[in-house]
């Protein structure tokens, strides 16, 4: 029968109770979604390779580093290989508002060096033995539609061609990646190639590169080996900054800002926006309800009962909102999956997620109950029973 | 508790503060009251007649003195032990009935009888039993908005009746009740003094409804005036 009292209780205000339960489906939803982007942030950045090491400029990532360095950094001792890595900034012909990475990179040693990309079409040597070679993510090439040999016209932004026409780039392979560090929606091409166009006039633009990635030699001290690299160039032309991957990867993503800290922070705010809605909801309810506690406690109720009543209202309702939240989740995790995967390749709705958002939305129904619940504990029957509605 | 229950106050003070100032709601009062008697408790405004109900009731506490029911003090109960004392030993009737909204009126009636030991069943026979004694075996199933006031105030009756207390406090039963109303309100509590040997003690304001009891008492100022026999009695309608 309590059990029933309290059904019957949220059920008085249908419309309280849906907008209540649906608060808190909504934030269960979104703190769902956005401890999953930090946790995909967070396994992003732990994925990282432990023996690559990245050299970039000491003053900005924008700022691009001579070539002449690699032929240096490449003879220091536990360099097992070098590739240059060149942001191009491009936009595809037919999508030019939409956005995907493409890098220019050295085709002999990058595959080398990046074990976790594994080709799912075509061949490494089809792409390391054209000069307009590209290799593309699987995951991108499903979203154009692309298949292996087709071309691809990219209108630079960066690097113009000098002609006005798009540069053009032949898919010879499709990868795939094992690990999330690597996302699969980035198309990778000689670095060659745009170094000749650049100085044969084929394309205008700042001519260096963006980085160079390190593959350190097995056993070797890659805080000496960053350390030695930096020393090089102390005195210029341009002073370096070597790190490793998983710290390159958090500066990186520090650049926007602090991303993890801000996705907590609107997590916290939607938390205890619902807290409050929720809370103020359970105290109108026990408010209403007080003359009802009067009367339970005269009957010979006891002060817990009549408490935990409000309580277990306050559960049921967040409970609701949780099987609610959960509900979208499973049903939304497919879309945001495919849509956040391209940015943020280690986003997945984890069982761990959906249990916080739970947990949390638990918490939210038991503190709002015990408001209410201690309340109306605390009258005595005979106060209880002449508070007027 | 079948047995007709005694009461007796003895020297029974309760004092209130309200903006700053205390008030001896009652003053020392001592009174003893027959078992499976009706008394009409009445007197001016303030003098003490809910508070008086309130405490043999159980649902206060007194400054000082002692509330024996049935030879038992409950001013020396602690307010678990009082509660469980109130639901084997008290039926309530309120002015303003009470029942609970979300509920059914046999839903309402039940309500008591979730703190007695029997199961399920034996809970709805026992509600359903006390709902035919006034008169509302067509009305179990419905919400107390569907009924009228006097049939809210059966099904209150019902309700204070549901585990057999030998003791019913009634706090202006038909306050909110038309006149044709209040009366068979009236006779049910008199029925169930006569034929159940409950003791009822009812506060009232109303003369009228003091007729039915068969002894009125009189508060002044928190201290007893008098109690007087109700030679006018109305014999109780034939049920």
């Amino acid at each position: 029968m309590p059990i029933k009292l309290m059904l019957r209780n949220v059920l008085a205000h249908p419309l309280r109770a849906l907008l209540t339960i649906g608060s808190v489906m909504v934030a269960v939803f979104l703190i769902t979604l956005l401890h999953a982007a930090v946790a995909g942030l967070d396994a992003t950045l732990q994925q990282a390779s432990a023996n690559r090491l990245l050299v970039q400029s000491a003053v900005s990532l924008f700022v691009d580093l001579p070539l002449s360095y690699q032929q240096k950094i490449a003879a220091v001792k536990g360099v097992e290989a070098i590739c240059k890595w060149q942001w191009f900034g491009g936009r595809y012909e037919q999508d030019k508002g939409g956005f995907f990475a493409q890098f220019g990179v050295d085709h002999d040693t990058f595959l080398l060096s990046y074990p976790e990309i594994e080709i799912a079409e075509g061949s490494a040597a089809g792409f390391t033995t054209e000069r307009t070679a590209c290799i593309v993510g699987c995951d991108l090439a499903a979203k154009y539609g692309w298949k292996l040999d087709q071309t691809v016209p990219i209108a630079g932004t960066i690097f113009q061609r000098t002609d006005g026409k798009p540069w053009e780039f032949v898919i010879r392979a499709i990868y795939r990646s094992s690990k999330t560090s690597i996302d699969q929606n980035t198309m990778y091409f000689h670095y060659d190639y745009l170094r000749e166009s650049l100085e044969t006039g084929g394309a205008r633009g700042p001519e260096g590169v963006g980085v160079y990635m390190l593959r350190v030699l097995p056993s070797t001290d890659t805080l000496q080996l960053a350390s030695a690299v930096d020393a090089l160039f102390e005195n210029g032309p341009q002073r370096v900054q070597t790190t490793t991957e998983a710290e390159f990867n958090r500066q990186f993503v520090s650049m926007l800002g602090d991303v993890p800290g801000l996705l907590k922070l609107i997590g916290s705010a939607v938390l205890f926006a619902i807290f409050f809605a929720v809370l103020n909801t359970m105290i109108m309810a026990g408010r209403e309800r007080t003359r009802d506690s009067g009367v339970l406690k005269a009957l010979g109720f006891g002060n817990l009962v009549v408490g935990g009543m409000l309580v277990f209202e306050g559960l049921l309702v967040c409970g609701l909102g949780a099987i609610a939240g959960a509900a979208v989740v499973k049903l939304l995790e497919a879309p945001f999956q495919a849509i956040l995967s391209a940015r943020l390749p280690g986003f997945a709705f984890s069982t761990q997620s959906l249990l916080l958002g739970c947990g949390l939305a638990m918490l939210i129904g038991l503190v709002s109950g015990i408001v209410p619940g201690l309340r109306v504990a605390r009258l005595t029957t005979v106060q209880a029973l002449r508070e007027v509605d | 508790m079948n047995q007709p229950a005694d009461i007796e106050i003895r020297h029974v003070t309760k004092c209130y503060s309200r903006g700053g100032q205390t008030l001896r709601v009652l003053d020392e009062l001592d009174m003893q009251m027959a078992g499976g008697t009706f008394y009409a408790l009445m007197g001016p405004s303030g003098s003490g007649k809910t508070t008086l109900l309130n405490l043999v009731g159980g649902l206060d506490t007194a400054d000082q003195g002692e509330v024996v029911i049935a030879g038992e003090n409950i001013a020396q109960l602690s307010s678990g032990q009082l509660a469980r004392w109130r639901a084997n030993n008290v039926g309530f009737v309120f002015q303003g009935f009470n029942l609970l909204p979300v509920l059914t009126a046999r839903e309402n009636v039940e309500l008591p009888l979730l703190l007695a030991p029997i199961n399920r069943r034996q809970r709805r026979a026992q509600a359903e039993r006390a709902l035919e004694l006034v008169g509302l075996s067509d009305r179990m199933n419905h919400k107390p908005s569907e009924l009228s006031g006097g049939q809210e105030q059966r099904v209150a009756i019902a309700r204070a009746i549901a585990t057999a207390p030998s003791v019913i406090l009634a706090d202006e039963p038909t306050g909110d009740l038309d006149r044709v109303t209040a009366d068979q309100v009236l006779e049910l509590l008199q029925l169930l003094n006569q034929q159940l040997k409950k003791t009822i003690l009812m506060v009232t304001h109303d003369p009228r409804a003091a007729s039915f009891a068969d002894k009125i008492v009189h508060l002044d100022k928190g201290k007893l005036g008098r109690i007087d026999d109700n030679p006018t009695r109305p014999a109780t309608a034939g049920r």
